[in-house]
């Protein structure tokens, strides 16, 4: 867990000072103690200040913000289904959210995006809501079923962002693969309002997603109302994957490695999960939005295409070793 | 003798027009093991998952301690009964250690629970069940005895008053078989109220004190082993030619296959 500490903090600065202009390091120290209201390495350019606080700020925070809230949904997710092959955007909860995302911002920009995105991700919990009871019981079809939901949904996202006024609403390739280069201090502050509260309700939820594991029935027996605490999961993960989507578009895949790699380091409970997934969430973003500037500067690719190329052999590797496939 | 523990009365269950459980009545005072009986489908599976609150019945109340069950909120069913074998998932990575403090959930919010009560609980039911070795393996790589064990410490440790089991022996060696039965004697000695579903009729004439003979959703008889436990009857409602003799060493009868 220090490790990954290091690695996130690591990633953070490098994010703040690479790019299309290379800010040195000094310089990035400069403007962010400047904005503190230190002046002890002395005054920064103005042009770091604008590049660094007012560009890489806010799209380092709102990477973090993205990283944490889809790690985080995605152990809530596996601990709900009992499916540790269980993804937001993967059982298309992310398009969902893209309609309304896309149609919000059509109507209000980004307030209205997030506002968009996250009634139609409660919205399409629901619809995993109907499925979880009828398919509990075997796994893999619940994300099958998802995939054929995603699928769907993707589709019209494409119908609804063509329909749109395109000075207003991003390109289809924005919502389905996701970006943060439009990220701006407003767009963080929503979104880490949305995903800090779910955050605090998940953990707060954490002895009941261990009792769940065990089965509903068994849950139940040790006094959990297993109805409510599942209608209240689905809210909770629809809502601050819809703030994500509204922001940054769909990356997909975050909600399956993040808990996939966490698990092995800090065992099945809950609490040490969903904290250990915000941070490994928030690093994961950080470093594919990296390699998403840098690769093939100046052009960007969509992050959620980086997460998607490490995401999907990892989920196919995961589908192989599973005995009732 | 004080009002008993669990009072059901006039129960019954039907889907779609069958009848499953048709209007039985059913006490279980503190200190007695009472035993269920009944061939498949006789409705005692039925009977536990309605006394358990998992089913409404779609006539007659179960009263524990007092509460209406279809009007108490799971959080306070947890706190007056437990219950016992109901299948886990097998792949459930917790520690056996993890599993029994799962106990303990229902007493989170009671005022006068401490971490100290929660430890000692979990502790003394683990030593009870000799499961204190397997304290942090993972609960998926124990055999099914070991399992079944760290569930019984698991039923310790959330000490309700009142205890449902359904066939807790099933699939269990002997060993491990006899190890929950007379754990859930001492826990009828000790004055809780227990109510479990046999399988084994040699089982429930080692162990009960009353027995409920189902069958076909209905309550045929009801009384002592040696009242219920009588060869006619029991071969009448089992359709199997059975006899009952007199345990050779055990003061108790004992039923064998055959004319």
């Amino acid at each position: 867990m220090p490790l990954l500490g290091v690695v996130v903090l690591s990633a953070a600065i490098a994010s703040l000072s690479l790019g299309a202009v290379d800010v040195p390091l000094r310089e990035v120290g400069a403007v962010v103690t400047g904005r503190l209201g230190l002046s002890w390495l002395g005054e920064p350019a103005d042009q770091a200040v604008a590049v660094v606080w007012n560009i890489r700020m806010p799209r380092l925070l709102l990477g973090v913000t993205v990283g944490a809230g889809l790690a985080a949904c995605g152990v809530a997710l596996q601990g709900l289904l009992r499916n540790d092959l269980a993804d937001p955007h993967l059982l298309g909860i992310g398009p969902g959210a893209a309609i309304g995302a896309a149609i919000g911002a059509g109507a209000g920009g980004i307030p209205g995006a997030i506002a968009g995105g996250v009634a139609a991700g409660v919205l399409t919990s629901f619809i995993l809501r109907r499925f979880r009871r009828r398919l509990s019981i075997d796994p893999t079809r619940i994300i099958l079923s998802g995939v054929a939901l995603g699928a769907a949904l993707s589709a019209w996202v494409g119908f609804i962002v063509t329909a749109s006024d395109r000075s207003v609403v991003p390109p289809m390739e924005f919502w389905l693969l996701g970006s943060l280069s439009g990220a701006t201090w407003r767009a963080f502050g929503t979104t880490a309002v949305m995903v800090g509260a779910g955050l605090l309700a998940l953990l707060m939820m954490r002895r009941l997603l261990d009792l769940l594991v065990t089965g509903d029935q068994q849950a139940r027996h040790l006094g959990v109302d297993v109805e409510l605490v599942s209608t209240v999961l689905l809210i909770v993960v629809g809502a601050v994957v819809g703030a994500t989507v509204g922001a940054v578009g769909v990356v997909a895949f975050v909600g399956l490695l993040v808990p996939f790699l966490i698990r092995r380091l800090v065992g099945p409970r809950h609490g040490h999960l969903l904290a250990g997934a915000a941070l490994a969430g928030a690093g994961l973003v950080l470093v594919s939005d990296l390699v998403a500037r840098l690769s093939l500067e100046p052009v960007e690719i969509p992050v959620g295409l980086v997460t998607s190329a490490v995401g999907g052999p990892v989920f196919l590797w995961l589908l192989a070793r599973r005995r009732d496939v | 003798m004080s009002d008993p523990l669990v009072s059901a009365t006039g129960i019954g269950y039907s889907v779609d027009g069958a009848v499953l459980l048709g209007g039985i009545d059913i006490t279980v005072a503190r200190g007695e093991l009472v035993g269920v009986l009944g061939p498949n489908g006789a409705g005692k599976s039925t009977l536990i998952r309605v006394l358990a609150g998992d089913l409404l019945p779609t006539t007659g109340t179960v009263v524990i301690s007092g509460l209406e069950v279809a009007r108490a909120t799971p959080g306070e069913l947890a706190l007056l009964r437990s219950v016992y074998g109901y299948p886990t998932p097998v792949d459930v990575p917790f520690t056996g250690r993890a599993i029994v403090e799962m106990g303990r959930y229902p007493h989170r919010l009671r005022e006068d629970n401490t971490a100290e009560i929660d430890r000692t609980m979990v502790s003394d039911a683990m030593d009870r069940t000799a499961t204190t070795r397997f304290a942090n393996r993972a609960f998926a790589t124990l055999s099914s005895g070991e399992r079944a064990r760290i569930l019984l410490a698991r039923m310790l440790a959330q000490d309700a008053e009142i205890i449902l089991m359904d066939e807790p022996t099933a699939n269990l060696d002997v060993g491990h078989g006899e190890h929950i039965l007379s754990e859930a004697r001492r826990l009828a000695d000790d004055g809780r109220a227990v109510l479990s579903v046999f399988h084994d009729l040699n089982e429930a004439a080692r162990y009960a004190d009353r027995m409920l003979l189902l069958d076909r959703g209905g309550l045929r008889i009801e009384g002592r082993p040696r009242e219920v436990l009588s060869g006619d009857t029991l071969s009448e409602v089992y359709g199997q030619a059975l006899r009952v003799v007199d345990h050779p060493f055990l003061d108790c009868p004992l039923v064998l296959v055959g004319g």
